[in-house]
């Protein structure tokens, strides 16, 4: 792995999936259970990059695009993630383990990238501020179209930088990992629960009744879990 | 035309399509200063071209400078504002009126959508698709699930705001009243409670694979886990104490 | 005593209002003080939207607000008190001098506003107005969410837009 005809692909998608989790068209595409899934399945392991996807799905529900505030972002680290995962052969000890972190490390700058790219869609308002006063409509869909190609590359750049750098990183660690894949998976899955478990009870803790309706939900779900439904 | 002949269709289908298709890109230029500003300019436009004057006219161009300025909405709710304010320039509504609405506005389609959408819908999607995947769906009808189940709502209340904004004018707000987004919030946050309850082991489960030895410390690491990111809520966010996690982990193993 | 919160906010009752100060101090019902709102039936329609349906919104004009004082005092919820501008906060305490402490919590650009805070902006006049308030003996700060320190007049005025 590692050539560019893998890359380049992979880099459209998580262009196109890192423009969706706020510009355009939100549709929601850019979270984790469906982008790492896509990016799995453009490896040919739809199964695993599903897996992958799930992980962090656990942990994008704590992160809502609440407006000003910011947040990781999950569309390119889905995609980084996904692959990486895809990529390595079943039964590889680290895989989940290493390509988890990767994604949380890709969200990480992914949302550092917005922030940024923020305050130069606000510079470039700026610049345009004589001509939006006057009312010019050419101006505004300019200004527009500006941001969302903007946004657009970012995620390219994102996506085609994160596999650059973490691929390698990912084969290192997963040659000298010494736990067994089952550990790997289930380290990965009791901290994603645990921030998913949390984040849900931070939506619903203020609704009347709604910890009731959790604490049986996990109930029903330990049974299931357990063979016993 | 009055507020009397109240009715979306003030503007042709193919007019109402165009600012529909742009409200999807409605957060294209996002910014700390003006926020949805430019987005809310942008979405009106296909609709201020029919102001008297047409393109680049008077009527048009002190539109544009209007609503191009701050204005700060749940995305998906915007389309209200955008099909509202837009009826209320067709109108020829006096601009003091305008302004005010784009005061009171904000806060009403920011805090509908948000509890509505981000605390609500969204994660019982989420909650829906992991306990479809626990429950053995293949990878394709778990991404159909997710993506079918979000975007009904999401689309539906992109159009539905947007032709009660057309239809209401500055009145919309009797619209809002819907019991849907009134009482909706909290029985979505009770079935989100339900369904990720019962997700969260099932799915847990299906990325491990068989075997209770490892389920069973897994579940009390989550019990701790959660109620740790719980207490540390406001000094550190869950995923990045996670990653901080993982990283040690991974460190750990490979020096070990 | 009720009505704790006596705040000046250009938005009004928004998001910050609601859940960042409704959840935490159990907010039970907002007096919004606005002369224009007060006889505008949609704009009522609208803010009342932006509560959750178990909160109150009463709308005063100033005259009405310092009339029913006593009697938002006497309710044994938290209430808060919204004015959109410093001028209304200003009448309002000068009919009802018994208010002493007043908080600005945003305050937002507009041409020829100065940046003191990330969110508070104002012309040389409004700055003028503000400490006319202290004079007064009110008590004015800067607070826009409860998690956040309050600050005082002069650390306001001082300020230059970053913190």
């Amino acid at each position: 792995m590692g050539d560019a005809l893998l890359f380049l692909p992979l880099t459209v998608l998580g262009a196109v999936l890192a423009l969706d989790v706020v510009s355009f068209p939100q549709a929601m595409f850019s979270r984790p259970i469906v982008a790492a899934t896509l990016a799995g399945a453009w490896v040919g392991e739809p199964d695993r990059g599903l897996a992958m996807g799930v992980a962090l799905e656990f942990f994008a529900l704590e992160s809502m695009p609440f407006g000003a505030s910011r947040y990781p972002e999950w569309g390119s680290a889905s995609v980084v993630g996904g692959a990486l995962f895809a990529l390595t052969p079943e039964g590889t000890a680290a895989a989940m383990t290493a390509a988890a972190l990767s994604a949380l490390l890709v969200a990480s700058v992914g949302g550092t990238s917005m922030v940024l790219l923020r305050r130069f869609n606000a510079y470039w308002a700026r610049q345009q501020q004589a001509r939006i006063a006057r009312g010019s409509g050419s101006a505004v869909v300019a200004l527009q179209l500006a941001g969302l190609t903007a946004d657009l590359t970012r995620g390219a750049l994102l996506t085609f930088l994160g596999l650059a750098v973490l691929v390698p990183l990912h084969e290192a660690i997963v040659a000298s990992f010494t736990m067994s894949p089952t550990v790997s998976r289930a380290v990965v899955v009791a901290a994603a629960s645990a921030v998913g478990l949390a984040a849900v009870w931070k939506v619903v803790h203020t609704t009347p009744l709604a910890r009731w309706y959790l604490a049986a939900g996990v109930a029903i779900g330990m049974l299931i879990a357990a063979g016993l439904m | 035309m009055t507020m009397d002949a109240a009715s979306a269709a003030v503007l042709p289908l193919r007019v109402r399509l165009a600012m529909l298709l742009r409200c999807f890109a409605i957060q294209g230029v996002w910014n700390y200063e003006t926020m949805l500003g430019n987005g809310i300019a942008f979405c009106m436009e296909p609709a201020l071209r029919r102001l008297p004057g047409g393109r680049g006219g008077d009527a048009y161009r002190q539109a544009m400078a209007r609503h191009s300025g701050y204005f700060n909405a749940h995305p998906y709710l915007a389309s209200v504002a955008v099909g509202a304010l837009a009826r209320a320039e067709l109108d020829g509504v006096p601009a003091v009126q305008i302004e005010r609405f784009r005061v009171a506005a904000p806060g009403p389609l920011g805090s509908v959508g948000d509890r509505l959408i981000w605390a609500g819908w969204l994660p019982l999607c989420s909650a829906l698709a992991l306990l479809a995947f626990g429950l053995g769906v293949r990878p394709l009808g778990v991404v159909l699930i997710f993506l079918g189940a979000y975007n009904i709502v999401h689309v539906g209340l992109r159009w539905w705001g947007l032709q009660a904004g057309l239809t209401h004018g500055l009145r919309v707000a009797q619209s809002l009243g819907n019991p849907v987004l009134r009482q909706g919030p909290a029985h979505v946050a009770r079935a989100t409670a339900l369904v990720a309850g019962i997700a969260l082991p099932v799915a847990a489960q299906g990325i491990i694979g068989p075997g209770r030895v490892v389920l069973g410390s897994v579940l009390a690491a989550v019990a701790a886990g959660a109620t740790l990111v719980t207490l540390l809520h406001g000094k550190i966010e869950g995923w990045r104490l996670a990653t901080i996690v993982l990283a040690a982990f991974v460190l750990y193993s490979v020096v070990r | 005593m009720a009505l704790d919160l006596v705040r000046i906010d250009d938005r009004l009752i928004h998001g910050q209002v609601v859940v960042g100060w409704g959840q935490p101090c159990g907010v039970g019902f907002i007096v919004l003080v606005d002369d224009a709102v007060a006889t505008s039936e949609w704009e009522q329609e609208l803010y009342r939207m932006g509560v959750p349906p178990e909160m109150d919104v009463f709308f005063d004009s100033v005259e009405s607000a310092a009339r029913r004082l006593p009697e938002y005092r006497a309710d044994r919820r938290v209430g808060m008190l919204l004015t959109g501008d410093i001028e209304t906060m200003e009448r309002l305490v000068t009919a009802a001098p018994s208010i002493r402490t007043v908080t600005v919590g945003g305050i937002h650009h507009k041409p020829g506003r100065v940046a003191r805070l990330r969110y508070v902006f104002l012309t040389p006049d409004e700055e003028a107005h503000l400490r006319a308030l202290a004079k007064r003996g009110v008590t004015v700060t800067a607070q826009d969410v409860p998690a956040a320190a309050p600050l005082s007049l002069d650390a306001l005025l001082a300020g230059d837009g970053v913190g």
